[in-house]
């Protein structure tokens, strides 16, 4: 590859590197750098949502403990003051109430706890008394239906104060149970059997409670939605620096390696910046090396070839001068005279081929691509070359039409033929159809068969290989060695595959696959 | 491995959830046990010990309830208290408070008016008029009453009534010990711990023993 021929968007990136060519047919499959922009930014895991996530979750769990024990001890420390306070001001009042034993149920008894009642601190109350059978409440209902069992229980069971906090139809209640006893003597007292209850709704508790809680929650919420302005501010500082590397590392992988970072800060990411250019110009200074010595490499084949065809040229025309007049020579000059012709023909063949090779590797083979009837196209081939006998079989149907360069498509079929004819045997059998494959365009094929032994197995990797020579012991053949790899290159400048085979019935198979319209190809 | 690490995840997350629900869980007022608060409040009950007698019923809930009685007043309800004369007798002197014979002939007699109204009941039987109390002085203690019973008839909440009138009726503090006997020879003995625990020494267990 050339300095600027940049960006390399197509099947020949691959085959850069040296003279080995791609031995399969994969022009397809050079695209790869382009795959990753499709990617949507914001991703459900990504590294922003983890921190996101992070930070929420570090101040929510924060925010939520502080304000809940804040709660929690508010509330309760409120919770007991109140009923400290109405514990012990129920405690007062009633010492103070005079009882005649046994009690008398009736108004008289409903007026004294009224008067209890109305003396409720924190909150007015209802005092309830039960006395043996006697029920009486300074309220419409002589049986509170809040007191539980469990405290009148209590109460009865053992001479103790007691309270309960209860919640009914979601309204809470404080149930004060005091059991009432009088002095027997000055210094000892005995359980009377009334018990007076008091029940205070603590609803202005509740909307203290309430108001604590959206306090608590009035203060977390907010505190929520700062922790995400950090949080937002570290998955950028680490997000950018991220998608700068991956943006250089598509670069540098579409071939552009001079790209580099522009290193902020003194963190692991800036580090991490820092060797990434260093690889990069490392990689990039390589790279160069090698292009350079490739480069010189090419020169020299392609400077070589035309040094030699000029003094070529000259000696064809003295060969052929020397051939006529061949006849006029002693025999065994005659016969040096005809090697040497011979010889310098093959010769200038091979330079020919090399010098076409050269162009392939500087990328300076053009397509110069022309509608043709590819049967037409063909049978030409085959008459230019004098292959118009029983050797060649053709299965040739007429008006297929496809955009071709002709002399390439020449050279193709020619080398094809030629090659099967060297080195397969008679007949061959040239055949040609169309077919169509869903996601991709029509395709031309051409199959060139012959009816030889075939390609051994392991020779097939290498067909197409420069100066690869399938069969081992004949060093000399009269091909170049370059014909087939002439006709991969061809084939590839088209758009198209070429691959070898042995059927099941014999033979050998070099099967090429062009797109119908090759204007998409390089050129 | 990415299952693994999902699923530790949603683990650190569950237990994170576990952790703050108690904490945001009890919000509002919530439900509370019995919870105890200091000792029982002491009222007015206009005992006078010169003429008041406390009597010992049994109220619907199976305790005992005190109950004042005054001695003094309506002759009309003179037959009830075994002749006027006798008891002024044994009561040497007014000045005195009210004699234990005095006491539980009262508590035999049953519940009047006002205590029935109040749900009160005895569990003692209805004993024929003329019976006699006799009480021993005490000694060491203890007090040694004879009653027109059979005390074998009687159930545990009879003894204990008896038990708490003689009680309460021969000591102001209620602490002593006493013994029933009856004519039979058969005889009962206990307290009457029906007083607080925080006024001193642990009491006896409710309800009499039997010898």
């Amino acid at each position: 590859m050339t300095t600027g021929s940049g960006a390399g968007s197509g099947p020949g990136s691959g085959s850069a590197t040296g003279f080995s060519p791609d031995r399969g047919p994969d022009p397809a499959t050079g695209s790869g750098p382009d795959r990753g922009p499709g990617r949507s930014r914001i991703r459900a895991f990504g590294l922003r949502t983890r921190l996101l996530l992070a930070f929420l979750l570090v101040a929510a769990v924060s925010a939520g403990t502080t304000a809940a024990l804040t709660y929690r001890e508010a509330r309760n420390a409120m919770l007991q003051t109140a009923q400290d306070t109405a514990v012990t001001s129920f405690r007062d009042q009633v010492q103070q109430t005079a009882f005649g034993l046994p009690l008398q149920g009736g108004e008289d008894l409903e007026a004294v706890l009224r008067d209890i009642a109305r003396k409720g601190k924190p909150h007015p109350w209802v005092v309830f008394a039960e006395y043996g059978s006697i029920r009486a409440s300074s309220g419409e209902n002589p049986v509170s239906t809040v007191i539980t069992p469990e405290l009148r229980r209590a109460a009865r069971a053992n001479p103790h104060g007691s309270f309960e906090r209860v919640v009914k139809d979601g309204v809470p209640y404080l149930t004060i149970a005091m059991p009432m006893v009088f002095k027997a003597s000055p210094d000892s007292v005995l359980p009377s059997g009334l018990v007076l209850y008091a029940v205070m709704r603590m609803t202005d508790e509740q909307v203290n409670v309430d108001a604590l809680l959206m306090a608590a929650r009035d203060g977390a919420l907010p505190g929520l939605a700062v922790a995400l302005i950090p949080g937002l501010i570290a998955a950028r500082s680490v997000l950018r620096p991220v998608r700068e590397l991956r943006r250089a590392a598509r670069s540098m992988g579409s071939g552009r390696l001079d790209t580099r970072i522009p290193v902020r800060g003194s963190d692991e990411l800036a580090d991490l910046a820092r060797t990434f250019n260093e690889s990069a110009a490392q990689l990039e200074c390589s790279v160069r090396e090698l292009r350079e010595a490739e480069e010189r490499a090419r020169r020299f084949a392609s400077d070589v070839s035309h040094e030699l065809r000029t003094p070529l040229a000259g000696m064809l025309a003295v060969t052929e001068v020397l051939d006529e007049d061949a006849d006029h020579l002693d025999a065994d000059t005659a016969r040096a005279v005809r090697l040497v012709s011979a010889e310098t023909g093959k010769l200038a063949v091979l330079v020919e081929d090399l010098m076409e090779i050269s162009r392939f590797d500087a990328r300076a083979a053009e397509l110069n691509t022309d509608e043709v009837d590819v049967a037409e196209a063909i049978r030409k081939t085959l008459h230019n070359r004098h292959w118009s006998d029983d050797r060649i079989r053709t299965e040739l149907p007429d008006g297929i039409r496809a955009r071709l360069d002709p002399r390439r498509f020449d050279i193709v079929i020619a080398n094809l033929v030629g090659n099967a004819l060297r080195h397969g045997s008679a007949p061959v059998t040239v055949s040609l159809r169309t077919e169509t494959r869903s996601p991709s365009p029509p395709v031309l094929i051409t199959e060139v068969m012959d009816s030889g032994p075939g390609i051994r197995p392991e020779s097939l990797p290498h067909i197409f290989d420069r100066f690869y020579k399938a069969d081992a012991a004949r060093t000399r053949s009269a091909g170049s060695g370059l014909g087939l790899a002439i006709t991969l290159e061809n084939v590839k400048l088209h758009g198209g595959t070429i691959r070898a085979g042995n059927p099941p019935g014999g033979g050998a198979v070099f099967t090429v696959e062009i797109p119908l319209h090759a204007e998409g190809a390089r050129g | 491995m990415r299952r693994t690490r999902t699923r530790r995840r949603a683990r650190a997350v569950a237990a994170a959830v576990t952790a703050a629900a108690p904490l945001l869980g009890a919000c509002g007022i919530q439900e509370t046990d019995v919870i105890e608060a200091g000792g029982p409040a002491s009222f007015q009950a206009f005992l006078n010990r010169d003429h008041d007698m406390l009597l010992f019923f049994r109220s619907p809930d199976g305790g005992l309830s005190p109950v004042i009685r005054t001695t003094e007043p309506s002759a009309g309800f003179g037959d009830e208290y075994v002749e006027p004369g006798s008891a002024d007798q044994n009561s040497t002197d007014t000045a005195g408070p009210v004699p234990t014979e005095k006491a539980v002939l009262a508590l035999l007699a049953g519940p009047r008016e006002e205590d029935r109204a109040a749900g009160l009941s005895t569990s003692l039987p209805a004993t024929r008029p003329g019976g006699t109390v006799e009480v021993e002085p005490p000694s060491n203690g203890k007090v040694t009453t004879r009653l027109p019973l059979a005390l074998q008839d009687l159930n545990s909440t009879a003894l204990h009534q008896l038990t708490c009138t003689i009680a309460y009726s021969h000591n102001t503090d209620g602490q002593v010990v006493v013994e029933l006997t009856d004519q039979d020879g058969t005889s009962r003995t206990g307290t009457c711990g029906l007083a607080p625990r925080n006024s001193g020494e642990a009491p006896a267990e409710p309800g009499p023993s039997t010898r």
